[in-house]
């Protein structure tokens, strides 16, 4: 068992279809970083396929290649024979982690989400029960901050929505893209023990778990701002932004779930300028969260939200605005770093809830 | 050539990171499997993968080769399709992708200056605001200019812009000895000897390192428009094509497909163009006027031709959403049969203009004889020819069928005057025919191969030098007897 590789050899066609075009390269933040190709899709897809035909073994370096991958999938779309690249990098994963490749801070991470239900090993993090019309998924990243969750339930209050909250666990997202597919499937159960899937649509505010409840569950999951652009009005704007702003599109919500009009939509209700950067919408670049190269790669990931940082900055606009928790965590600390660098003040990195809020703040509407 | 190996040993990649650092060199078995690996069919293992940051540094590398005996195999973004990056013999891969400077813009010159590294795409951005353009191959999001020039790269619009070559004003060369030298000019116009830049471009890795570039630019074209044509037979769209050129009309782009290609299409983009024997895509560019002017002569000739269906505008979004179907024709391809792949089999042929016809005839009844997918369509205007061969990888039968087909359809080629590479040059996979092709020229190419390389060091054992079938060193999980390939 240990030498076959048989999750990974499923998709071997994947690795035949690909025909080593190259055009993945200059899309992958991995790539542009350090351009060598082994850190390219093109580069994983060949390690996977050696790893099935026993010509490669798993070790460091090609253990460490197939870790950094954000699962941005933007080598995705932008494949000319659809191969499906970031699949194949989460098979291998399994196929590493299984073969006990997994690293302590991805261990801790996994551990926690099993022992506490929690990404961040909190027994604490609970947001208060609530009885309401709309099931809400709240997503660990909102729960460990309570006050901003609160912030987040009186807007979804300010605009009619009346959300329902019950004590949840992780939806197992971290898990799986990490390779820990035993642990995810366990994880899987628990969530479906803890939160049910019977009343649609469930809303939630974190892209990541929009999209993978939704794989998990065939259920219709919304993400939250989906909701706010159908109900946003006009008048509900007590204090119109006005400001220049350029807006980052989450992996997992642009590409993963189609989802860039509606932010795009509220920010100019809210009366924003949105100068975009050079990459938008489906073909954005990913901040440096995601995937796991958090805790993989932090050096990594701190060059690819600077990056992104930079891209921000170079449009002019006074501010990026994002629409999910690890973007905008990731991009704060990239902002940081820069400023280490130049020593100008912080770029400043904006939640579209903590944007609207704000902007929703004086409302007539009951708060 | 019988193939000796050139491994470079370890030693020799100790004092290599003396001369790089230790951060530019990489020897992992994963580092070194995956530079085996190209956008051909073949591969092989080099020894080390080696980023040089300088010119300095590369003659250094091509020096201490020389006393080592190792091979040294430049490489800019690996997205050729003929085996060009393949280290048959082992060595070193001299990875050129970070050498990615733009160096200067000249407007008032018409020149650009870049480091081989440099994107084709990434320039055209830089260019565009002077209005100016570098044409570029379908691949040109990937490809470096260096990569360009060492295998002349052209693209759909070669017919009105020409080929990299027609581009190339002067180099800066790492010789196969060590020998930093210049060749070329700065001026547009130069009569001042052997044109030594020129013997640079097509040469595949094997007469030099070009560590710099010297570009003419082509003036950005004002307006495109375009026009769509269906048409009931083949042959009828390719006489439509001889009559555009011989106005003369020279269209930025005159592609033709074949009925096999618009159904692909069709199917995988629902894009609705008419089904037919043969269908042409053209465009015109440069000034609004003329354009107007070219564009209505075009859509005449389309009609007096028999054309049962013409599309033509001037809309920027119809015109793009009219080539989308043409950009994915290879993805479209795959879709005709979902287990099969396409492979780097007979992909780039060129006929003369007006055989264009009787080689898309021929090489559809070659398909229809060994019973194998070769879709062909391709870039009319200037004889340019694609096919592609799907297959199943794995299966051997697949493969030695094809290899009856391509011999077939190479010959084909010849007889029609034509030549079986117009694009993506020789190296391993079109070695045998390029042989023929070019019997009496090739005492002369390898006189200049041995002169300037007496060690072959660089990229050895392509083009005249590679004896050996098309279908050895695949990349595939497949493998041959000597006798079979
Ligand atoms: C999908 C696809 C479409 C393509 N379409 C076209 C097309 O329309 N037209 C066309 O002409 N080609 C096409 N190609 C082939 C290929 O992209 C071109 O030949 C391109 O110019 C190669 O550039 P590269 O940077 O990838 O070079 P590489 O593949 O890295 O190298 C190509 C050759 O050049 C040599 N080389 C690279 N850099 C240097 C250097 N600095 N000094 C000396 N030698 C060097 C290498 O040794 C090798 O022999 C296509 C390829 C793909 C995958
Ligand atoms: S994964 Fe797709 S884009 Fe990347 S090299 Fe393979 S075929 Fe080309
Ligand atoms: S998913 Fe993103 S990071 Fe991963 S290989 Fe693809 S482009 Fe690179």
């Amino acid at each position: 068992m240990k030498n076959s590789y048989s999750d990974l050899e499923k998709l071997k066609n994947e690795m035949l279809t690909c025909t080593m075009c190259g055009f993945c390269k200059n899309v992958c933040p991995v790539f542009l970083d350090a351009g060598w190709d082994t850190g390219s899709p093109r580069g994983r897809m060949t390690m996977a396929y050696g790893l099935v035909t026993g010509e490669l073994e798993p070790d460091e370096n090609l253990v460490n290649r197939i870790f950094q991958c954000t699962q941005c999938r933007d080598c995705a779309r932008r494949c000319p024979s659809s191969v499906k690249c970031p699949e194949v990098v989460l098979s291998a994963r399994r196929e590493l982690v299984k073969r006990g490749q997994a690293v302590e801070t991805q261990m801790a991470v996994a551990k926690n989400i099993i022992h506490t239900g929690n990404l961040y090993g909190d027994l604490e993090v609970a947001y208060p029960e609530q009885e309401g019309e709309v099931p809400l998924f709240i997503g660990c990243q909102h729960l460990s901050r309570p006050n901003s969750t609160k912030r987040n339930i009186l807007l979804m209050q300010r605009l009619g929505i009346k959300p329902r909250i019950v004590k949840e666990v992780c939806c197992g997202f971290p898990l799986e893209v990490m390779g820990f597919e035993e642990e995810h499937e366990k994880q899987v159960e628990r969530l479906k023990e803890a939160f049910s899937f019977d009343e649609e649509p469930i809303l939630t505010f974190c892209p990541g778990c929009k999209v993978h409840l939704e794989k998990i569950s065939g259920k219709k999951i919304l993400h939250i701002l989906q909701e706010i652009n159908n109900r946003l009005a006009k008048e509900q704007i007590a204090k119109p932004v006005n400001a220049k702003i350029t807006y980052h599109d989450p992996c997992d919500l642009s590409r993963g779930a189609g989802i860039f009009q509606e932010p795009r939509d509220i920010l100019k209700k809210l009366g924003c300028e949105i100068i975009e950067m050079k990459y938008i919408k489906n073909a954005s670049r990913c901040c440096g969260g995601g995937g796991g190269i958090l805790t993989w790669d932090s050096g990594l990931s701190e060059r690819m939200s600077m990056a992104r940082i930079r891209e921000a900055i170079a449009t002019g606009a006074e501010m990026v605005v994002t629409a999910c928790p690890t973007c905008e965590q990731t991009l704060k600390k990239g902002a940081l770093k820069i400023t280490e660098e130049n020593g100008n003040k912080p770029f400043p990195v904006v939640h579209i809830l903590d944007m609207l809020f704000k902007a929703t703040k004086q409302s007539h509407l009951p708060s | 050539m019988p193939i000796v190996e050139k491994r470079a040993k370890p030693e020799s990649i100790e004092r290599i990171r003396e001369i790089v650092g230790t951060d530019s060199v990489r020897t992992s078995k994963a580092d070194l499997y995956v530079y085996g690996f190209d956008a051909g069919m073949h591969r092989s293992m080099p020894d080390a993968v080696v980023r040089p940051q300088n010119a300095e540094q590369i003659s250094q590398i091509v020096k201490l080769a020389n006393e080592h005996d190792f091979a040294i195999i430049p490489r800019g973004a690996g997205t050729a399709l003929c085996g060009h990056n393949t280290p048959v013999a082992g060595g070193i891969i001299l990875d050129l992708q970070k050498m990615n400077r733009i160096k200067e813009i000249n407007p008032g010159d018409l020149l650009c200056v870049v480091e081989p590294g440099v994107i084709c795409d990434d320039l055209n951005n830089a260019l565009k605001k002077y209005r100016f353009f570098i044409p570029g191959p379908a691949s040109s999001e990937a490809a470096t200019l260096g990569g360009m020039v060492a295998a002349n790269a052209s693209g759909a619009k070669a017919l009105k812009y020409g080929a990299t070559r027609d581009y190339v004003l002067g180099l800066q060369v790492v010789t196969p000895t060590g020998e930093i030298i210049r060749c070329g000019t700065r001026t547009l116009k130069n009569s001042s000897g052997y044109q030594l830049e020129k013997l640079f471009v097509g040469m595949e890795g094997t007469l030099g390192i070009i560590t710099e570039i010297t570009l003419k630019m082509a003036p950005l074209p004002e307006k495109t428009a375009a026009c769509a044509a269906a048409f009931k037979e083949l042959v009828e769209a390719g006489q439509t094509v001889a009559d555009i050129i011989a106005v003369p009309i020279f269209p930025a782009q005159l592609e033709i497909m074949s009925d096999i290609c618009v159904k692909a299409v069709n199917k995988a983009t629902g894009l609705g163009l008419p089904e037919c024997g043969g269908f042409l895509l053209i465009a015109c560019d440069g000034h609004p006027e003329a354009v107007k002017d070219e564009i209505r002569k075009v859509k005449e000739i389309c009609e007096k031709n028999g054309a049962f269906f013409i599309d033509y505008t001037e809309d920027a979004k119809r015109i793009e959403e009219l080539w989308k179907g043409r950009k994915q024709m290879l993805a479209s391809l795959s879709v005709i049969k979902p287990e099969f792949s396409t492979v780097m089999l007979a992909d780039d042929m060129a006929v003369p203009i007006s055989k264009v016809p009787d080689a898309v005839k021929g090489f559809l009844e070659i398909q229809d004889k060994y019973d194998i997918y070769i879709p062909p369509y391709g870039h009319a205007g200037d004889g340019n020819l694609h096919t592609k061969v799907l297959l199943n990888p794995e299966n051997k039968e697949h493969w030695l069928q094809a290899e009856k087909a391509v011999r077939e359809i190479y010959d084909l080629v010849l007889q029609l005057g034509g030549t079986v590479t117009g694009e993506h040059g020789v190296a391993i996979s079109k070695a045998e025919y390029f042989k023929k092709e070019r019997a009496d020229s090739i005492p002369f190419m390898r006189a200049i191969k041995r002169a300037l390389d007496p060690k072959n060091i660089l990229n050895p054992y392509k083009i005249f030098d590679w004896d050996e079938s098309f279908l050895s060193n695949l990349r595939y999980p497949v493998e041959f007897s000597k006798k079979e390939a």
